[in-house]
């Protein structure tokens, strides 16, 4: 774990604590976001594969960065649309992503200029695995399911393709077709 | 040969001799591969400097290697003896789940990736299960394990009454007599996967429900009401559309991620965002007017318990 020495944690500020809550709104986007989650259940299913799958060897060492904190990013992450750079910077700065990742409350330090290393991320990342996948999207269903959100009552299927070479349309191929439309028309 | 393609528009085109020209070279290039592997397996076992570990892991990277220059090699002797292959071409050594399309636009180049499927409610998107096979297969083989992965979820339900599949809706992909039965034994309706092109009828007769109860045997299992929900809710490109784009948005669109588990991991992210945008959605009740008639009779939750008592105050 050549990493835990960079890693830098929002605990080590020396400035006032902040208390994030405070300065995001309840009607905020990402704060309805990520209250949606059953967090407790995730982290824990989470926490029980990689100490099935990686137990720790030794007790020594820094902590590591909390699963909470890691696996909301990964969601922010799709939710937000950004790379591991940007989702981390925004951890940095932004209150929002900071309730999401379930940091309560902040130590200011200027000085600081990561929480959480991209590098951390993908470590991170590279642990999850297919039975894990399936396990956080049972959990999350069956969490709404509980509450009357959904119901799997009549239920959909379809496929649908990804990665390159995808023939979907998007905006780029229809401004393309459109130029070349005009371009033709307008010969004599 | 396989053509890619839909055949209902135009011919597809196979330049037989370049694919054999293309995998002879391939066969020739790769000849090496085999006495390589074998000096290096030689050369690793007696390796007594390493440590069993670092064999391990090498041993390991090197199976891996020589299996899928065994699965090229065994793909290109089938091409260059005109041989159809089992399953569709492998484009990518390492990752065989990056494959051709079956299901690709009429008229249009192959399409290469992965094709995950979803099974998701129909009136407000909630996504239950996520299906990310490796290769392209049928459609129809992903419905068995998306409702598997439903089951499990149900089973995780701590409430009195256990919610349950009443029926299940696709494309004419789906349409496949082995897969209606297997339903049918779960007790899921099909009503909902059309056997041709013609659309199915929203509102049902009275005959025509019980005829689709016998069919299905499903007599003391499901209820007319059932079914006339099963009908209603049938299957909708828009809806599956708004969903598929929803995802698409959330990075489903491109597999960044490396490998078969990489792509699991990244649609499965995007799944759950999706899910937590779709749960706010509902929460403040920003729904089609389809989805609020279908959560009505569904009796799911229509509004928050706070929004209620102000209105009512």
């Amino acid at each position: 774990m050549h990493l835990l020495r960079y890693l830098q944690h929002w605990l080590s500020g020396r400035g006032p604590c902040l208390q994030v809550a405070d300065f995001v709104p309840e009607t905020h986007p990402i704060r309805q976001w990520a209250d949606t989650f059953p967090w407790a259940a995730l982290v824990a299913a989470v926490e029980r594969s990689f100490a099935q799958r990686f137990p720790k060897l030794t007790t020594r060492g820094r902590p590591p960065v909390s699963t909470r904190v890691l696996l909301a990013l990964e969601l922010l992450k799709h939710e937000l649309a950004c790379s591991d750079e940007q989702i981390c910077h925004r951890l940095r700065t932004d209150l929002a992503v900071m309730y999401a990742c379930g940091l309560t409350e902040v130590q200011v330090d200027g000085s600081q200029a990561h929480f959480v290393l991209p590098e951390v991320l993908a470590q991170f990342r590279r642990r999850l695995d297919e039975p894990l996948m399936a396990e956080l999207l049972a959990i999350q269903a069956a969490t709404a399911m509980e509450d009357s959100l959904v119901s799997p009552a009549h239920l959909v299927v379809d496929t649908f393709p990804s990665e390159q070479g995808s023939q979907r349309v998007n905006d780029a191929a229809t401004l393309y077709k459109a130029q070349k439309k005009s371009s033709r028309s307008s010969r004599p | 040969m396989r053509c890619f393609g839909r055949q209902c528009r135009g011919i597809g085109h196979v330049f037989v001799t370049l694919v054999r020209r293309t995998e002879t070279h391939l066969l020739e290039m790769g000849e090496q591969v085999l006495p390589l592997a074998r000096a290096a397996q030689a050369y690793l076992h007696g390796a007594t400097h390493l440590s069993a570990e670092q064999r391990a892991h090498l041993t390991t990277r090197l199976t891996a290697a020589l299996e899928a220059h065994h699965r090229i090699a065994h793909q290109s002797r089938r091409l260059t003896q005109g041989k159809t292959l089992s399953h569709c071409k492998i484009v990518n050594a390492y990752d065989p789940s990056i494959a051709p399309i079956c299901k690709g636009k009429s008229n249009c180049p192959a399409q290469f990736g992965r094709k995950p499927g979803i099974i998701a409610e129909p009136a407000a998107g909630f996504i239950f299960a996520l299906h990310l096979p490796v290769g392209n297969p049928s459609d129809a083989s992903y419905v068995q394990p998306l409702v598997d992965d439903v089951e499990q979820a149900i089973t995780r339900v701590r409430t009195r009454h256990t919610p349950a599949i009443h029926s299940l809706a696709g494309d004419l992909a789906l349409n496949d007599a082995a897969l209606r039965e297997a339903l049918h034994a779960r007790g899921i309706l099909t009503v909902g996967i059309p056997k041709t092109i013609d659309p199915l009828a929203p509102s049902p007769t009275p005959e025509d429900v019980s005829r689709i109860l016998d069919e299905a045997d499903l007599h003391g299992i499901r209820t007319p009401t059932q079914v006339h929900l099963a009908c209603a809710c049938g299957y909708s490109r828009p809806v599956v559309e708004s969903i598929i784009a929803s995802l698409l948005c959330r990075g489903a669109w491109s597999l960044t991620y490396k490998g078969h588990r990489g792509a699991i991991v990244q649609m499965g992210m995007a799944v759950l965002a999706h899910n937590a945008a779709t749960l706010v959605r509902i929460h403040e009740y920003r729904l089609s007017k389809r989805a609020r008639m279908f959560r009505r009779r569904l009796r799911l939750r229509c509004r928050k318990v706070n929004q209620d008592n102000a209105s009512i105050n």
